[in-house]
């Protein structure tokens, strides 16, 4: 938690460092993430887009790469680094151009979005690296767009996953190769599902029964969620509604009383409750002490059935509309040099191949990024004994990304403190309401 | 007589309970990290909880050792902590002296310049201090992780008070006596404060060894990395395998116990009678 603040912290101090820098040299290379995605035209503002633009077009494809070394952030720990090594060990080998790409691991999420930060103030960013989109608007500038080498040089982008291809040209222009993508999914005991004759919920009418069902029969919470602000962003989309956007929040309507009271609901009726200090579900869904949860994808290898249950996976509940947040981190490139760029273009293709995504999605339980991966053979085989890739390939067409711009990280976690507080305080639907907009408005004013 | 005797032996059991409730509570993190270490996964987060592990699993260590070039995070961490702390003790007791003793030009301004910087938070100079690293070309070397932490105000504050209660009269007499300034410092000053000078060493090598950021961001290679970086290799967007974070805890945490035991004397003298703590 402490980390997480003073990353944040880190990201405001960057700014004005970047406000100050920006005042020196000259007022177009500044900050704002809405100068920089404003820019129409891409490959402008830097000089790293620049020379992307310069070496763009036609001889792209056919010009030789001459050997070099790039390094590559990231954040994998465990079997996804395991994985990562395996496939960058196979790049550097077999690559034809004697291209050797260096892992280096750092940290978690919050630390490696604070590294960047710093190296983008100090203009020492890596050749590439795994980034969300909300870390990037700071450092905007920085990142190479991608337009020229999808156009130019790949095999077939269409195949990618719409809502990754969306993500990742948020900005106006592809900012990202998408790549270590996960969903959230409902995860379930189905051995005491089965107890009670119930199954997986698929609207919320359901989710209520199944709240309602354990509660008197077991005296168990049914219900939990991992990321409180992810699930409201999903719930108001699965009402029909919107969440936030520059403008601020979206959900001060009719449509967002309904959310609000639904999830108000589901707390106060005691279907569900908040993870505390067990900081994930997968801990107290193994001790059987929670019957369901919404959370990662990945998340299912921490969930040990070892006690003696089966575990079920479904796609998430919908209402109105479907709706699962994608979540996980895209490949963004800093490299400046032109020969390097390239290189990393090899290698961004090579980690978004059909070959190397289904492999890197066996072993670590992200998804595949392309529909041809989904539908290989190896990949069909591996799904029929796989629950949780069954159900998250079953909401691949309601996947939505949250949206990213100046303050969008701040209000992630200013909306997990309020709806935390509201639920511990007890709030009704509609104070809950205007103090969660009121949350959200703050941070993007 | 009797009931005196009853009376002060009631208040030998008050205090022993009392101080037994005390070290309970100080202990059980710790009781509960060394437990927790050899605890499996799923049991790790049972509830109710459970204060010895059922099975022992000593295997946490060896994974937990595994996942990470532990040795080499030892031994940087110890590099670079040895080093700090003989720096800021150098540094510090200069300053404090000259601070408390000598007069110079400008003394009172100076003195309020340092206590100012007191003032600004450190999440604030980080990129700042990076963006010098990143131009000395020290990135990824002992010394951007050495050099910026070779002063610390707060602590040349603290030992300039201590330094002033030294009576003026022991200056004069020395003075007298032809002693150099420096040689009254390392004969008189030093030798009458060792204790908030051992405390200061103490503060130092803790914090120097629980340093987390700032070795982050100014390493790449996992030669140059510190313990504590260690530590978040158990953890992913989805969950962290606390069973492994724990025993990697232990073994972080080991050497400073083992200090502390050693300078324990010490380090209760300097709190006891600078009433600071870390």
């Amino acid at each position: 938690m402490k980390r997480r603040r003073i990353g944040a912290m880190l990201l405001t101090a960057a700014l004005a460092t970047g406000m100050l820098a920006g005042c020196g040299d000259n007022g177009s290379s500044g900050t704002g993430a809405d100068e920089a995605a404003n820019t129409a035209q891409p490959a402008e503002s830097t000089d790293a887009a620049g020379t992307a633009e310069a070496e763009s077009g036609d001889a792209q494809s056919d010009t030789a790469i001459e050997p070099c070394e790039i390094t590559f952030w990231h954040a994998m720990s465990e079997q996804q680094e395991v994985t990562l090594t395996e496939l960058t060990d196979q790049f550097n080998s077999e690559n034809e151009y004697g291209i050797k790409v260096t892992l280096v691991n750092q940290g978690y999420y919050n630390d490696l979005s604070t590294k960047l930060t710093a190296n983008a103030a100090a203009d020492t960013l890596p050749d590439m690296a795994q980034a969300y989109n909300s870390w990037l608007i700071p450092y905007l500038d920085k990142v190479v767009h991608l337009d020229d080498f999808v156009a130019n040089d790949y095999d077939n982008y269409d195949d990618i996953i719409e809502s990754y291809r969306d993500e990742c040209s948020q900005f106006g222009f592809i900012a990202a190769m998408p790549f270590n993508k996960s969903t959230y999914v409902y995860f379930y005991n189905k051995t005491l599902f089965d107890e009670l004759g119930l199954s997986a919920p698929e609207t919320w009418e359901d989710i209520k029964t199944v709240g309602e069902a354990f509660k008197t029969e077991k005296g168990m919470v049914s219900l939990g969620f991992d990321d409180m602000a992810g699930m409201l962003e999903a719930s108001l989309r699965q009402n029909g509604g919107d969440y936030v956007t520059e403008e601020g929040a979206q959900f001060d309507n009719e449509t967002g009383l309904e959310t609000v009271s639904f999830i108000m609901d589901l707390y106060s009726n005691g279907y569900a409750r908040l993870v505390g200090e067990d900081g994930y579900f997968s801990g107290p869904f193994s001790n059987q002490m929670i019957a369901a949860y919404i959370g990662s994808s990945t998340g299912v290898s921490y969930i040990d059935t070892s006690s003696g249950w089966e575990l079920g996976v479904a796609p998430l509940p919908g209402n109105k509309e479907k709706a699962a947040n994608q979540a996980g981190t895209n490949l963004v490139m800093f490299s400046q040099d032109e020969n390097r760029q390239k290189a990393v273009w090899e290698y961004m293709k090579f980690l978004t191949s059909e070959e190397a995504t289904v492999k890197w999605a066996m072993e670590t339980g992200y998804l595949p990024v392309r529909t041809s991966a989904y539908e290989s053979d190896t990949y069909q085989e591996f799904m029929k004994n796989d629950a949780t890739a069954t159900a998250a390939y079953a909401q691949a067409d309601s996947f939505f990304s949250s949206p990213a711009f100046d303050g969008s990280y701040d209000i992630q976690s200013a909306v997990n403190a309020k709806l935390e507080e509201l639920i511990l305080n007890d709030a009704d639907p509609e104070t809950a309401l205007s103090e969660l907009v009121e949350a959200v408005n703050a941070e993007t004013k | 007589m009797n009931e005196k005797k009853i009376k002060s032996s009631l208040g030998t059991i008050l205090k022993y309970v009392v101080l037994i409730v005390g070290a309970l509570f100080t202990l059980l993190p710790f009781v509960w990290m060394i437990s927790s270490s050899l605890k499996s996964a799923t049991e790790i987060v049972r509830v109710p909880p459970s204060l010895f592990p059922e099975e022992i699993q000593v295997v946490n260590y060896a994974k937990a050792w595994a996942a990470a070039p532990f040795g080499r995070y030892l031994i940087n961490t110890v590099i670079i902590t040895v080093f700090t702390t003989i720096g800021v003790l150098i540094t510090t007791v200069l300053s404090a002296f000259a601070f408390s003793r000598l007069n110079f030009p400008g003394k009172k301004l100076v003195f309020s310049l340092f206590l100012a910087t007191l003032m600004i938070p450190g999440e604030m100079l980080i990129i700042t201090n990076f963006i010098t690293i990143t131009k000395l070309k020290w990135i990824d070397t002992y010394q951007a992780m050495i050099v910026p932490w070779l002063s610390n105000v707060f602590y040349i504050y603290l030992l300039t008070q201590f330094f002033m209660q030294v009576p003026e009269t022991l200056y004069l007499a020395a003075k007298v006596d032809k002693c150099s300034d420096f040689k009254y410092m390392i004969k008189i000053m030093v030798p009458m404060n060792k204790s908030p000078i051992t405390t200061i060493a103490i503060l130092n090598i803790i914090g120097s060894w629980n340093s987390f950021l700032w070795p982050l961001l100014v390493t790449n290679s996992d030669e140059m990395r510190v313990l504590s970086n260690g530590l978040i290799r158990f953890q992913t967007e989805a969950g962290s395998s606390y069973e492994l974070i724990m025993a990697a805890s232990c073994i972080l945490v080991m050497p400073i116990i083992i200090i502390y035991l050693f300078l324990r004397k010490y380090v209760i003298e300097g709190v006891a009678q600078s009433g600071i703590k870390g």
